[in-house]
Order: structure tokens, then sequence, then C-alpha cells
């Protein structure tokens, strides 16, 4: 286990700069989930960890040691990728034994560290297969054995849930994070779903265009985003953002069709903002200001109702608790309470505090 | 009609056609295997019989004893082993190192790799036939063997293989478990491509083994003829010795036909395949 210190880095790829000095530290055991839309640079960054490209200008420290120079196999790392990259010609035990192999350990030690990994990963059954005789999911975990069976300080997970089933994901999800409690190894995990992010780490950390835009634990981002992007990336479905002004001292911000909603605690804001409503917590009834919008579609999923609409000319999700039925094209009222509303400055994005 | 008829006849008229394009590519092969079983006079008859009347071995001894053609088989044999293990090793190799690290340079020098391939043999053959003289190779192996180390075509075949079946992700994971560069293209590489390969090398085998315009001028003497060479020497510019010409073909078919049925479904397999498969 160890320490992982991300420091000023830079990295091109001919006169593309993708990463434009990213800095951050994943604590000794902890779960980080590298986030973002795709091309913002997370994949780069645990390939530079892994050691497959080449820094062009920063540090990357594993415990005590810059490992800028080190060669892959030196840097005591596990990576599983997207597409697991099991020796398609190597049975199970073969796949799971090939690291320790090259470490050249005895058959004997081997045999032992692949049983113990499979019987943890339940593929102990599974053993004298090929890969293509195994289901996506059991690939998954032989791919997950692999790295688990040489006991690496880091692990790093490229996409590793992309390729499965909706539901197995979710079960897999579950399974990952339960295996992490079990071995507590800092753990770096990318993906472009925020969801795997949310329910899976232990501090996110947000990218866009090589660059990071907030570091946090999962509520933290949720509650207290830094920016429009942070707000609208994290939470299913997003949030819907709005332009609206305000005077000081008044207690109103008004929507560009006239609609007012009333103000968050901060008196001093004056002009024009973007303001950003969680779908969930726009309500039929209760506490707070009341606001008219056009029904433009309705999806039931039985436990929820999912409506999507306009609102002074931009489109909002609405998600309701209850069921409700509806015709499209109704004009209904909705009710939210000031303090759920977040405030972002109109021209940089930067949330205010409210 | 119905469309189970339609197809009944349709399937009909292919097995017809087929099996008459199977009759046809077969009879000269018969009729080769059944002259060296053929007495000079029955070979003269016409029309031909497919059948010999009254066979005999007599063809098959003079052609034992009369040539060294067991000689010559070894020679061929030899010849095309050592160009099928060369091409192999150097198409493996330079197929794997342009496909999977594409340098800018090496792209280049692959282009220059396939434009060999359209340069006619028999353009350079003079000029080769001069180096190796200067060698001093002529009547060895190792003369034979100059034009025939490295194919093009292996190259780009092994290539497009590496390509299409070797994902990067799999030589990284070996890289972070701990592996060489030459311990990956051993052990991760080479079993991977054991399909391609066994078909480069069933081509490069039978390249070798027809090969006839180099051998006849690098090879002189005649206990070092390959055996294409050989045969080529029962017909002079006056007379042809039919019979004994089918006998020794024949016989130099066996080794070739026992060489392909044993590689056929690599052969096919490695022609054929070359999607993304786990």
């Amino acid at each position: 286990m160890a320490t992982v210190e991300i420091k000023e880095l830079h990295k091109s790829f001919g006169d593309v700069e993708i990463l434009h000095g990213i800095s951050f530290t994943i604590p000794d055991g902890a779960f980080v989930a590298l986030v973002g839309p795709s091309g913002c640079g997370k994949s780069t960054i645990l390939r530079l960890i892994a050691g497959l490209e080449e820094i062009t200008s920063g540090e990357i420290h594993i415990g005590d040691n810059i490992i800028n120079d080190v060669e892959p196999k030196n840097r005591n790392i596990a990576m599983v990728f997207q597409n697991y990259a099991l020796y398609p010609h190597l049975t199970v035990a073969q796949n799971m034994g090939f690291s320790l192999k090259l470490l050249k350990k005895s058959k004997a030690e081997i045999e032992r560290a692949v049983q113990h990994t499979a019987e943890i990963l339940g593929v102990n059954k599974l053993l004298h297969r090929l890969p293509k005789q195994l289901s996506g999911g059991q690939r998954q975990r032989v791919a997950m054995g692999r790295a688990i069976v040489r006991k690496p300080q880091v692990f790093l997970f490229d996409e590793p849930l992309s390729n499965l089933d909706a539901k197995l994901r979710v079960q897999m999800r579950a399974e990952l994070k339960a295996l992490h409690r079990r071995l507590a190894t800092t753990t770096v995990y990318v993906t472009h779903d925020q969801i795997e992010a949310m329910t899976m780490a232990d501090i996110v950390v947000v990218m866009r265009d090589g660059n990071v835009e907030q570091v946090g634990r999962p509520l933290e981002l949720y509650d207290k985003p830094v920016n429009q992007f942070v707000a609208g990336f994290i939470g299913s479905p997003a949030m819907g953002f709005l332009p609206a002004t305000t005077k000081v001292g008044s207690s109103e911000m008004v929507l560009s069709d006239g609609q007012v909603l009333s103000k968050p605690t901060c008196a001093a804001l004056d002009g024009g903002y973007i303001i950003g409503l969680r779908p969930e917590h726009i309500q039929l009834g209760g506490n707070g200001a009341s606001f008219k919008a056009t029904i433009e579609a309705s999806e039931q999923t039985g436990s929820e109702t999912l409506l999507l609409a306009r609102l002074a000319d931009q489109e909002i999700t609405i998600l309701l608790r209850e069921r409700f039925d509806t015709p499209i094209g109704d004009v209904q009222t909705f009710v939210i309470n000031p303090t759920a509303v977040q405030v972002f400055d109109s021209q940089t994005g930067a949330r205010l505090e409210t | 009609m119905s469309a189970t008829d339609r197809a009944r006849r349709t399937n009909f008229l292919l097995d017809v056609t087929l099996f008459v394009i199977c009759i046809l590519l077969l009879t000269p092969l018969i009729l080769l295997i059944a002259n060296g079983f053929k007495t000079p006079q029955e070979m003269l008859v016409w029309p031909p019989t497919l059948f010999p009347k009254d066979p005999t071995l007599e063809n098959f001894h003079k052609v034992f004893t009369e040539t060294p053609l067991l000689r010559w088989m070894l020679n061929s044999f030899l010849f095309a082993i050592l160009s099928t293990v060369a091409i192999v090793a150097t198409s493996a190799l330079a197929g794997y190192i342009i496909g999977k690290f594409p340098f800018r340079t090496i792209n280049i020098i692959f282009i220059l790799f396939l434009a060999t391939a359209i340069i006619p043999f028999e353009v350079y053959m003079i000029p080769l036939y001069f180096q190796v003289k200067a060698l001093g190779l002529l009547n060895s192996v190792g003369g034979l063997l100059v034009g025939y180390l490295v194919m093009s075509f292996g190259i780009f075949l092994i290539r497009q293989n590496v390509i299409a079946s070797i994902p990067d992700e799999l030589l990284e994971a070996a890289r972070i478990d701990g592996a060489g560069e030459l311990w990956i293209f051993w052990y991760v590489v080479l079993p991977l491509l054991r399909g391609p390969l066994a078909a480069l090398a069933v081509l490069a085998f039978f390249q070798a083994w027809t090969a006839f315009a180099w051998p006849i001028i690098v090879m002189t003497r005649k206990k070092s003829f390959t055996i294409e060479v050989g045969l080529a020497n029962f017909q002079s510019a006056y007379t042809v010795d039919l019979s004994l010409l089918s006998a020794a073909s024949a016989a130099v078919m066996v080794p070739s036909v026992l060489a392909f049925v044993l590689l056929r479904r690599n052969f096919v397999e490695g022609i054929a395949a070359s999607g993304m498969k786990e």
C-alpha cells in the first residue's frame, strides 16, 4: 500500500497538450475515481501512473519514490483494462499466475497464490478454462484476479465495467467495493460514469479538458460543486440551468419569462446569474417558491416519474418520487425550496456560496 | 415450384458444377500417376488409357537407379526447410515490429518491403547471380537461399494479423506484469500468431519447393540440382522421356501432398481468419 502523489503533471502528444498541470494526492488505501467526459485526460493519467506513457513534465510519487523514470514492471502496480487483456492462449490459472512466474516464484507458491485469489473472486472452478470459454463477468473477475494475485501497492482500473451489461455492472460495482474494503489497497479507478464514481469512490476527481475541476468526497461534489460543469456532471438526471436576474436587497430571482423564484439567502447578489435546479429537489407541492412549466415528455419507471419540462425557454428535468400522470403539453405548477437552488456566476461558471 | 424445390435444384446444379470442375482438376493428376506405371508403348497409344493395362514398376526403378532423384529431393527439402524457417522468423519479427511499433521510419521501411513485391524476380536474377558467384556460393544451398530468406508478402501477412488480433492492452498488461520485450514476443505474440505463421510456412515451403529459375542458374552440377531442375532434365531439346518423367513426378508429389494434408487446417485458417476474436 502506498500514497500516490501527482504534482504539476503535463502530458503532450506532439504539439497537443492533453494534461495541463494536474496535481492531486491519493491517500494510502483510498479508492479514488477519476471521472469526466471522454477526452478529458483521465485515462492518460492512469497510463502515466502505470508507466505506459512518458511524462512530459511534472512528478508522480508512489510512496516515497519518484517513479517518473521507473519501468512499469518495477512500479509495483497492477492494472485492469477495459477489454480485460487476458492472454487468450493461457488458462485462467496461467493468466493469474503470469506475473508471479515472471517474478520467478516457485510453482507451489504460484499455485497457492492463484488458488487463494481464485477463492476470493469465486473463480476457482474455472482455473483450467481458456478466456474464450468464460462469460463477460467471469473474464472481469479473472482480470481482477490477475491484478490482485501479486499484491501490488496500487491498483489501476481503466473503465473495467463498461463492457458488462447493466445488471452485472451493478453487481460487480458492489463486489469491487467489497474487495477494496477487504484488501485496502490504494486504488485509482477511471470511469466516465459518474454513478460508478459516486457509489464506489472515497474521493472523486472530476476532470475536464486536461484540468482537474474539483477533488472531493462524492456528496461534497453533489452538494457543493465548485462550478457549473461539476454541478451538471455529478448527479443523474443532470441539474437544469436557467438564466436569472436579481437586484441587491431584492428577495427575488427573475427568470427570462418573468416568473419569479425566491432568492437563496445571499442578499448581495446583483445582476445576471445562472441558477441550477436539481431534478429531485423540484416537487409538486410543499413549501417554497412555485413556478409553472410545460410538460414535454414523461417517463414512468414505477418507482418514480421523470418529467422533461420547459421553463423560461430552457429544458429542465424533474424527478418525482410519486406516480404522476399528466398529458404532454400541460402546464403544471411545481415548487422548489429556495435553499436547494444553486447560483452560478454567468461569466465564469463558478458557484456562489449562498 | 416451391422455395424448397428451387433450393434443391440450385444445390443440385452447384454439386454438378463442382463435380465437373473437380474431375477437370484431378484428371491430369490421375493421368500423371497412371503414366508412371505404363510401358513406353502404352504411353503412345491414342486415345490415352486412364488405367495402365499392363502396370509396371520399371519406370520407378529406372528413375531411382539411373538419376540421383533422392539426392535432388533431399536438396529441395533442405532448401525448402531452411527457407521456410528463415521466412517465418524474419516475417514474425518484422511483421510484429512494424505492426506494433509504428515509427515513421519503420513505415517507410515497410513500404520499401512491399515495393519489392512489384519487381519481377527476372529483373534482378542476373545481378543476384553475380553476387552469389562473387561470394563463392554457386552449387550450394547457401547460394540457393540468398533470394529466399525474406518474403515481403509474409511480412505483410503477419503485420496485418498482429494489428487485427493482438490488442495493445495485451502487450501493456504483459509489460506491467513484468515481462521484457523478448519474453513478450516469445510467450505472448508468437503463440497468438501460430495460425498465420503455419499458413506462411506452407506458402514459403512450396515457394522454395517449386522454385525453378533461380535453382537452375545457381546449381550447375547435376548432384546439386533441386528436384524441379532435375525433372526438367528429363526433357532435352529433341526428346522427352515421358514415362520416366511421369514416374519421377509422381514420386516427387508424395511429400508435398503429405505436407499439405497435414497442414491444410492451419493453411485455410491462417489465410481466412484475421478478425479480432477472443
